[in-house]
């Protein structure tokens, strides 16, 4: 491990949420600043839907429905993202992945190597089921690395704005 | 994903008045329409209607969740109709539907729609949650109940 770059390898955490842009803006801006390897990763949470259909609300052809309208719009924000990376001459490698998302996350940060994951700010816990299902709260409970909630939107659009595009 | 937050008093009904299936989701989607978000009631009407030939939303426990994904929904649209005496949902038990938890969605919110459905089905998993949202005296207190399960 190379000790003299505090930060290698960053890991942006997309759901799909508004927050999950600014995080992006901030990780292209970290990553650009710092020279850090970007990767963004979206997890279709597959278990969610099985929990559905398990409980009869959803029959399998519908499963498989909202397994790929959720698959397309992964697609589309890490799409999204790319832009937003190659606009700024920050390269980025993006992954889609399938099945419980806290856990896919988790697996993903110490399976490359991530020293710094990069998310969106965490929503309110509005309810107590929301303290046990919320995936972006147990992302940030079980991950073994640091972790940068990015709380300031227009903020990181600034320093994004701000950001020179060469490479 | 806060049930709550997408219910309004105007939204529920504790007394359903129609006793057949597509009477209680045409009486549902009424109440629904009231939110302003539901474009086209026909179209919203077919897009639950062939959802239930897939197979019947009547669970077990006498709770019933008419859904479908529609273009004619401006966001998540949501309505709670319960019946006293029961209604014949051709449910998953055989037993009549007390509880119907009616959620329309558009297809660009399929994250949401599934947060709202997978919360419907952790809340009536409780059983205590149910007998009191059937024995609620007010759609207000019918929130209350909900909020406070929340």
């Amino acid at each position: 491990m190379n000790t003299k770059e505090p930060i290698q390898k960053i890991l942006l955490y997309i759901d799909g949420s508004e927050e999950c842009i600014a995080a992006a803006q901030y990780a292209i801006v970290l990553a650009k600043k710092t020279g850090a390897a970007l990767k963004g990763l979206y997890v279709v949470n597959v278990s969610l839907l099985k929990e559905l259909t398990k409980a009869k609300i959803f029959v399998k052809i519908e499963e498989m429905d909202y397994e790929q309208d959720l698959a397309q719009d992964g697609k589309r924000y890490l799409n999204y993202i790319s832009e937003l990376a190659r606009s700024k001459g920050v390269e980025i490698e993006t992954e889609l992945v399938k099945g419980v998302v806290n856990k896919e996350v988790v697996e993903r940060v110490q399976e490359w190597g991530i020293d710094l994951l990069v998310m969106g700010e965490l929503n309110p816990i509005q309810s107590r089921t929301d303290a046990y299902h919320d995936e972006a709260e147990l992302i940030f409970r079980k991950s073994k690395c640091s972790v940068l909630v990015v709380k300031d939107q227009d903020r990181s659009e600034k320093l994004f704005n701000a950001l020179e595009g060469n490479l | 994903m806060r049930l709550s937050g997408l219910l309004s008093e105007e939204t529920i009904t504790l007394n359903l008045t129609r006793s057949d299936k597509k009477g209680v989701i045409e009486e549902l989607l009424n109440l629904a329409m009231k939110t302003g978000k539901v474009s086209d009631r026909s179209a919203a009407l077919k897009s639950v209607l062939d959802r239930e030939e897939l197979m019947s939303t009547g669970l077990e426990k006498g709770v019933a969740v008419p859904h479908a994904k529609t273009s004619t929904a401006d966001g998540l649209t949501m309505a709670l109709g319960v019946s006293k005496e029961g209604i014949d949902f051709n449910s998953a038990d055989g037993k009549p539907s007390h509880l119907f938890f009616f959620l329309l969605a558009p297809e660009s919110e399929a994250g949401r729609n599934v947060q709202v459905l997978a919360q419907i089905a952790r809340l009536t998993n409780d059983s205590r949650f149910c007998d009191s949202l059937r024995q609620a005296r007010s759609p207000e207190d019918a929130l209350d109940i909900i909020r406070n399960a929340e």
